[in-house]
């Protein structure tokens, strides 16, 4: 009986590994190997990069050079996802934000709207507590009189 | 015939009013339940508010928050509006979100405290706490209490602008602006806004100092 569910747990535990590896490996296979342009395109990045903040010494321009410092953070090697960053292989754009819901995007908006500013707009201080309650009382009211109506138009009937 | 007709009709109309009661006196209770909770945290940021002053009071100086700025956390108290004529006496907390405008009047994070430089905007509802607004006028006083010390203002100007509009100005001389929606007297949507404007008449600062609004400072405490 011991041994017919020893068999028991060990097969199911068999079968379960299985299973759970068949999910997990879509999760944990090792992520696609760097590719050749991948790699190429990296070390152009990063080589431009020097070149721009050698150059960058040699400008004397603040407007020039606050540009080129921009212009240099956005193709930052460290912030470019290489392909093992994601499980997908899609590079991403560096600078590029990651979509937000419109609930968050919502959310950001009216934190904005919230403080001030140059120029702001006045907060919304409207509240639609006084209409609820209003129709709240005009609910009851309704139900009130059909009720009554109904109670009339009953003892009618029974005459 | 007619009793088998008249029957469902009656059922229906029973379910029908009581349904409407139904739904009238939920809508009742949740706003009530809305203004009972502000109420609530009304009395808790006035106990605070009290904690603070109390604070004050002890150390004789500057308010132990230290200069309460945008910074602070929302819905902490940061200062204290009241307009005699209109017995109007409020303690503003910070932040303009709705959680911080069912507490109180509250400072829009970003512009200064009352009697700092620069605008100070200060805003609530139209039907509680700023519903006495609309009995303002201009020459009216006004007086704040913050970090920066008792500030008195006088009204200076009033304005109802559109809600989409720009209208709030940053200002380098400290000005204080209290705005709430318009027509204040009104149900329903509020396509306008209110806009207050008051400019400093005379001043205490934290120290113990007085200024007048021509700036000569004053000793001795206020």
């Amino acid at each position: 009986m011991h041994s017919l569910g020893r068999a028991a747990l060990a097969a199911m535990m068999i079968v379960g590994a299985g299973t759970a590896k068949a999910q997990i490996t879509t999760f944990v296979a090792s992520p696609p190997r760097k590719t050749e342009p991948a790699q190429q395109a990296a070390a152009q990045q990063r080589e431009k990069v020097a070149q721009d903040s050698v150059a960058r010494v040699a400008m004397t321009g603040m407007k020039e050079w606050v540009d080129s410092a921009s212009a240099a953070l956005a193709i930052r090697p460290d912030t470019v996802p290489t392909a093992a960053d994601t499980a997908v292989g899609t590079p991403r754009v560096a600078t590029a934000p990651a979509p937000k819901s419109d609930s968050s995007a919502n959310a950001r908006a009216s934190e904005r709207q919230s403080e001030f500013r140059n120029g702001a707009r006045a907060p919304n201080t409207a509240t639609p507590i006084p209409m609820i309650a209003l129709a709240g009382v005009l609910l009851i009211v309704m139900g009130m009189a059909l009720r009554r109506r109904e109670r009339s138009a009953s003892v009618r009937v029974q005459r | 015939m007619i009793g088998r007709l008249t029957k469902p009709v009656f059922r229906g109309r029973r379910a029908a009013s009581s349904a409407l009661i139904v739904s009238g006196a939920l809508l009742l209770i949740g706003s009530a339940t809305s203004v009972a909770r502000g109420a609530i945290a009304r009395d808790a940021a006035r106990a605070r508010w009290a904690e603070i002053e109390a604070a004050r009071a002890v150390a004789g100086a500057k308010l132990s928050t230290g200069g309460a700025r945008w910074s602070e956390g929302r819905g902490t108290p940061v200062g204290r509006l009241t307009i005699p004529r209109l017995g109007l006496d409020e303690v503003v907390v910070e932040g303009v979100g709705d959680a911080e405008l069912r507490a109180g009047p509250g400072h829009m994070i970003g512009s200064v405290l009352p009697g700092d430089s620069g605008t100070s905007v200060i805003s609530a509802h139209r039907d509680r706490h700023f519903h006495a607004l609309g009995g303002i006028a201009v020459g009216d006083t006004v007086v704040t209490e913050s970090a920066h010390g008792t500030v008195v203002w006088k009204v200076t100007r009033m304005r109802v602008v559109n809600a989409e509009d720009s209208a709030l100005e940053a200002r380098t001389t400290p000005t204080l602006m209290l705005t709430t929606c318009w027509p204040i007297r009104y149900l329903g949507p509020a396509p306008e806004r209110l806009i207050v404007e008051a400019v400093p008449k005379s001043s205490t600062t934290g120290d113990g100092r007085r200024a007048t609004e021509n700036g000569a400072a004053i000793t001795g405490r206020h």
